[in-house]
């Protein structure tokens, strides 16, 4: 077995491990991303990203051994790109919360919360 | 309550300290960096998340931040870059924070400093930069959100978890806020919440070297709550493990998240780490990453202010401060500055030390002020000390001198004594004979007594003196005078 | 004065300058196109009727004081409704935004509006900018003006639709997987999808950050050319906005000496339609001067699996920010925080929507992230790699822009085959190239076909010189769907 194998393997290992994409799985997901779904919407969802997690498999047959990460797709944007200190283009209390949902006092209101949960 | 041996086990302590930079804007928005204003009124599009806003980096933040690592002689990262923290809660305006997770700017880096007169030395692991969270207000039926706050200029800065008792902690973390304040990278202030500390919190038993499991104490604002968390923390856990010898660390000290309460003076539950958010770190798309030169760094080491340990060392070596004075003088910079001018125009730095750490600042103690807040110019403190050296005026006088400064601040020391007879020196022999006469004809039994051997006696008879003359006459030319009449 | 419609921006542009047309006719005449069109074309969301009219009467003034007049001066411009025009509102198509006013002017349209373009209104998409038909609109479907029974495409169906009925000349899209490019294909206009970076984001709602282009849809080449004049501009409130002087776009009629990679492999499974137009367009391209080689691009049959676990991993976190705590819906029964959350997120987003998001938190969360995201991100190292060798071979790649014409509304249901839609088109994102749709004839069914045009990063210019160069020998541009060749009445 080569190194490039392994990265291959692996990766599949992991596939195995994790395909199992189910009603508790997305209950979970919908916990962490704060979405509620009517019934409906969770049997269709669940296809729909079992589908498309099945499709995704392909990827494990390419082989990524020693290939970087492309966090930034253009090369020229490894420099930086930073600004003056300075104070401007405030927005304006009133416009901010125009678009407001709840406000008191200039704040946003909002249902009281547990202190630091 | 059975007194546990508590000397046998030591706590181990890591601290996060957030550090809010003193930048005029902030970290990714150019909205003011700025304390105290009218809720949402220093905000951008940036900083409240409207969609279509994008972040842009603040280059005076990564500067503070390179120096930063230069004053711990940490290695400064030529490349670093940007991820996104992910989790839901009404302060943070997009529901992800801005961090350093992968790349920080900052690693390794140490920091010296006195722990109870013995010098230590604390290792730091990393430092980056992130943007900081709005403020939720509490009231009964509802809270606000202001995010005046959302987006100020972070610097986290982790600890080894190489600190071992709660004095250690505070010394540490005063280290560290003395370094800031030297820099002029922050304004230091902690009960605006400039810099906050974070505990994480084991034990083990003295002499091991392993690491238990740990519990996280959040957002203190105080040296002092410090201690205290730490040391009741380690108490608490110290007697979990005594009291059930047979279970095993992980089931008790389960990881959680506590919160310092400033009213009960305790820790509070907050969560428990299994129920924390999985953050789903991954690279921050809209930002570039933080490219440096090697030039770059190198202009910002060669033009870094003087640091907290070097004054230090300077103040012991070339002017002969004591250890414990100059470890004091340099804990606050801003006292430290303050001495610094003064010294430009004294030649007796001990005294000048002294006056200004204990006299002037205990008097100003009291009305709740500072030598700088009170306006009074360092010269003056300076002329004080100078006139105390030439005799001008006697200590005792020097005092009540302090004492109208700290009254009328604009009032020169010169002008006082000019101004009060009293306070005038009485050195002329010619003054005091007079009085030495008349206290020595009123008291012969004193004289008597001191002849028999009694040292009190002429200590008693200089008193006399010193009582008819107010203070003025100098003690040791009454004393020598006294002695040639007997 | 008649039949306005019938003009490229450019000649539009020329009449108004010379004073053949006051800029209040142009505003009138157009706007009443919209009127009459609206309804059955479902192109826009909202008309922006009064504050055209008040910006054609200002520049007829400017005109009459004989100042300067801008690039886009007289020429109606229609914005996707995903784009910040200052006090109005952004839907992005969303039940979500339904009353959000954007308190910024996006870079580009700020850049538009300083050279004069009089903005007509904000056009339909897939909501928040997710899907290939323009039917995942909280709204209403858009329509392709040569069938409405036809979807125009997605996400930026309105803009393609709007634009190829006439009701504007110049669109603007945003390109994340091919939302410009196989919408300008299915409504037989020229689409454009600059390199990345080029045009600014600022003011554009994000969907996947890194993928996100904003684009000019027009009747012609040129037009898109003079658009990107104006709008492909470095912008200081992007940090991913290309720190580079704006472009001149000079057009050329000849491909000689040009040298044009087909990527064979990966086009072997085009269906027979596709492939006779594709090849007949390849004979165009070769009469004109161009070179035909083959190149190596089957790691692009992995390009779908990357996007969807790349671009719904950026919208998962792009998207959080709507919460029902600032702005935006937020629902009433809604007690406790977590329910203000929940509720509102699950009233305001459409299914698609919702879809993403938890595919995209699921690619990045504990234990998967390694897998799915970390993996997508190396395969696109590969992707870019790829292009980058082919382009040592040649100076552009030629791609039908999408596997057929367009589809009927409400005829593909299945999730994977919507997103195998956008399979020629996807590529040029993940690689951050600049690839531009040109019409290129029609189907069986009459609806029009395009071809796709894949630049390096940074060519923008010569790659709208050869596409203008195709457009020039083929004339498809100027046709004009038969519903909409009449003036409006």
């Amino acid at each position: 077995m080569t190194y490039l194998a392994l990265d291959v393997i692996l990766t599949g290992y992991l596939w195995m491990i994790m395909s199992k994409f189910n009603e508790k799985t997305l209950e979970n997901l919908k916990k962490l991303c704060r979405i509620d779904c009517t019934p409906e919407e969770d049997k269709d969802i669940l296809h729909s990203l079992g589908r498309v997690l099945e499709y995704v498999e392909l990827l494990k047959e390419v082989d990524t051994t020693g290939v970087a990460s492309c966090n930034y797709v253009l090369q020229s944007m490894l420099k930086n790109l930073m600004r003056e200190d300075e104070i401007k283009d405030l927005l304006p209390r009133e416009q901010f919360l125009s678009n407001a949902p709840d406000q008191i006092g200039g704040m946003i209101r909002v249902p009281p919360v547990i202190k630091g949960s | 309550m059975k007194k546990l041996p508590y000397e046998l086990w030591e706590p181990v302590v890591g601290l996060e300290i957030h550090v809010q930079l003193n930048t005029k804007s902030k970290l990714f928005s150019s909205a003011p960096n700025r304390f105290g204003d009218e809720p949402n009124t220093n905000i951008s599009v940036v900083c409240t998340g409207q969609p279509g806003a994008l972040p842009v980096l603040n280059k005076e933040a990564v500067k503070k931040a390179v120096q930063f690592g230069l004053a711990v002689k940490a290695n400064v990262a030529l490349f670093s870059k940007f991820d996104r923290k992910s989790y839901f809660y009404p302060d943070s305006p997009r529901n992800f924070q801005i961090t350093q997770f992968e790349r920080p700017i900052v690693t390794g880096g140490s920091v010296t400093t006195f722990v109870e007169g013995e010098l230590k030395t604390f290792q730091i692991n990393r430092a980056h930069l992130e943007d900081d969270a709005g403020m939720l207000k509490h009231f009964t039926n509802f809270a606000g959100v202001d995010y005046n706050r959302a987006g100020a200029p972070l610097i986290e800065i982790v600890s080894e978890p190489c600190i071992h008792s709660p004095k250690e902690a505070s010394a540490y973390a005063s280290a560290i806020r003395a370094i800031m304040l030297y820099l002029n990278a922050s304004d230091g202030n902690m009960e605006e919440g400039s810099l906050r500390i974070d505990a994480n919190i084991s034990v083990r038993p003295k002499g091991s070297t392993e690491l238990r499991p740990r519990v996280e104490i959040k957002n203190m604002n105080s040296f002092s709550f410090l201690e205290m968390a730490v040391e009741s923390e380690m108490k608490r856990q110290v007697a979990l493990y005594l009291d059930n010898p047979h279970r095993t660390p992980e089931e008790l000290i389960p990881p959680g998240t506590y919160r310092w309460d400033i009213e009960t003076k305790s820790a509070l539950f907050m969560r428990a780490k299994e129920n924390s958010d999985d953050y789903r770190y991954f690279p921050e798309p809209d930002l570039a990453p933080i490219v440096l030169s090697q030039e770059y760094v190198d202009d910002i080491r060669n033009t870094l202010p003087e640091l907290p340990h070097d004054r230090y060392n300077r103040y012991v070596s070339d002017l002969n401060l004591s250890p414990y004075s100059a470890a004091l003088l340099i804990q606050e910079k801003e006292l430290c500055d303050y001495f610094e001018a003064a010294m430009k125009h004294s030649l007796n730095p001990r005294q000048l030390c002294n006056w200004i750490t204990i006299e002037f600042t205990g008097r100003l103690k009291e009305r709740g002020q500072t030598l700088i807040s009170h306006k009074i110019p360092p010269l003056h403190v300076a002329k004080l000390v100078h006139m105390i050296d030439n005799n001008v005026i006697t200590g005792r006088i020097a005092k009540q001198v302090a004492d109208d400064m700290v009254a009328s601040p604009e009032l020169d020391p010169e002008t006082i004594i000019q101004q009060n007879p009293d306070y005038r020196p009485l050195s002329e022999i010619a003054e005091i004979e007079p009085i030495v006469d008349q206290i020595l004809a009123a008291n012969p039994q004193s004289i008597a007594d001191y002849k028999a051997g009694r040292e009190k006696a002429l200590a008693f008879l200089v008193g006399q003196v010193m009582k008819l003359t107010r203070g003025k006459a100098s003690p040791a030319v009454v004393n020598e005078l006294i002695l040639k009449k007997i | 004065m008649t039949n306005l419609h019938h003009l490229s921006a450019v000649e539009l542009n020329k009449a108004f300058v010379q004073g053949d047309v006051t800029a209040l006719q142009i505003a009138e005449y157009f706007l009443k196109r919209i009127e009459n069109h609206n309804q059955q074309l479902g192109a826009f969301l909202s008309i922006l009727g009064p504050r055209m009219i008040l910006k054609a009467e200002r520049l007829d003034l400017k005109r009459s004081q004989n100042k300067p007049l801008g690039k886009l001066a007289g020429v109606p411009v229609a914005i996707k409704d995903n784009m910040h025009i200052a006090g109005e509102i952004t839907s992005c198509a969303s039940k979500f935004l339904k009353n959000y006013r954007a308190p910024f002017d996006a870079t580009a349209i700020r850049l538009l509006e300083q050279e004069d373009a009089l903005i007509t209104g904000k056009t339909n998409l897939d909501e928040f900018a997710m899907g290939s038909s323009n039917e995942n609109s909280a709204y209403f479907n858009a329509h392709n003006p040569w069938d409405l029974e036809c979807t125009p495409g997605g996400s930026s169906g309105g803009s393609a639709a709007a634009v190829a009925a006439r009701l504007s000349l110049i669109g603007t899209g945003s390109d994340t997987g091919g939302s410009i490019r196989q919408p300008a294909g299915f409504c037989g206009i020229v689409g454009y999808k600059p390199t990345y970076g080029r045009v600014s984001r600022y003011g554009l709602v994000a969907f996947a950050s890194s993928l996100d282009q904003i684009g000019p849809f027009a009747t012609t080449v040129a037009d898109v050319a003079l658009t990107m004049e104006v709008i492909g501009r470095h912008c200081p409130h992007d940090s991913t906005s290309l720190d580079l002087p704006a472009e001149s776009y000079s057009l050329n009629t000849t491909l000689a000496d040009v040298k044009i990679g087909v990527p064979y492999r990966f086009l072997e499974n085009l269906k027979p339609e596709a492939r006779a137009n594709f090849e007949n367009n390849l004979h165009v391209l070769k009469s004109l001067g161009a070179k035909i080689l083959n190149i190596d691009l089957d790691i692009l049959k992995y390009s779908i699996a990357v996007y969807y676990i790349l671009a719904t991993a950026e919208a998962s976190t792009n998207l959080a920010r709507f919460d029902g705590i600032r702005y935006g819906i937020r629902e009433k029964e809604a007690k406790t925080l977590d329910e203000i959350y929940e509720f509102s997120r699950k009233e305001g987003f459409g299914r698609e929507v919702k879809k993403r998001i938890m595919l995209g938190t699921y690619v990045l969360s504990a234990g998967f992230q390694d897998a799915f995201y970390k993996k997508a991100q190396k395969v696109r190292t590969l992707v870019i790699d790829a292009f980058e060798a082919a382009f040592a071979e040649c100076d552009a790649i030629a791609m039908p822009v999408a596997p057929s014409g367009a589809f009927p509304l409400q005829s593909i249901n299945d999730p994977l085959e919507m997103y195998l839609q956008d399979i020629f088109t996807i590529p040029a994102n993940l690689a951050g190239l600049p690839a531009i749709s040109v019409p290129s004839g029609f189907d069986s069914r009459q609806m029009p076909l395009g071809l796709q045009l894949v630049g390096p990063q940074l060519c923008d210019v010569p790659l709208i010189q050869y596409a203008h160069a195709f457009e020039q020998a083929t004339q498809f541009t100027r046709k004009i769907p038969p519903l909409f060749k009449g003036s409006a009445s």
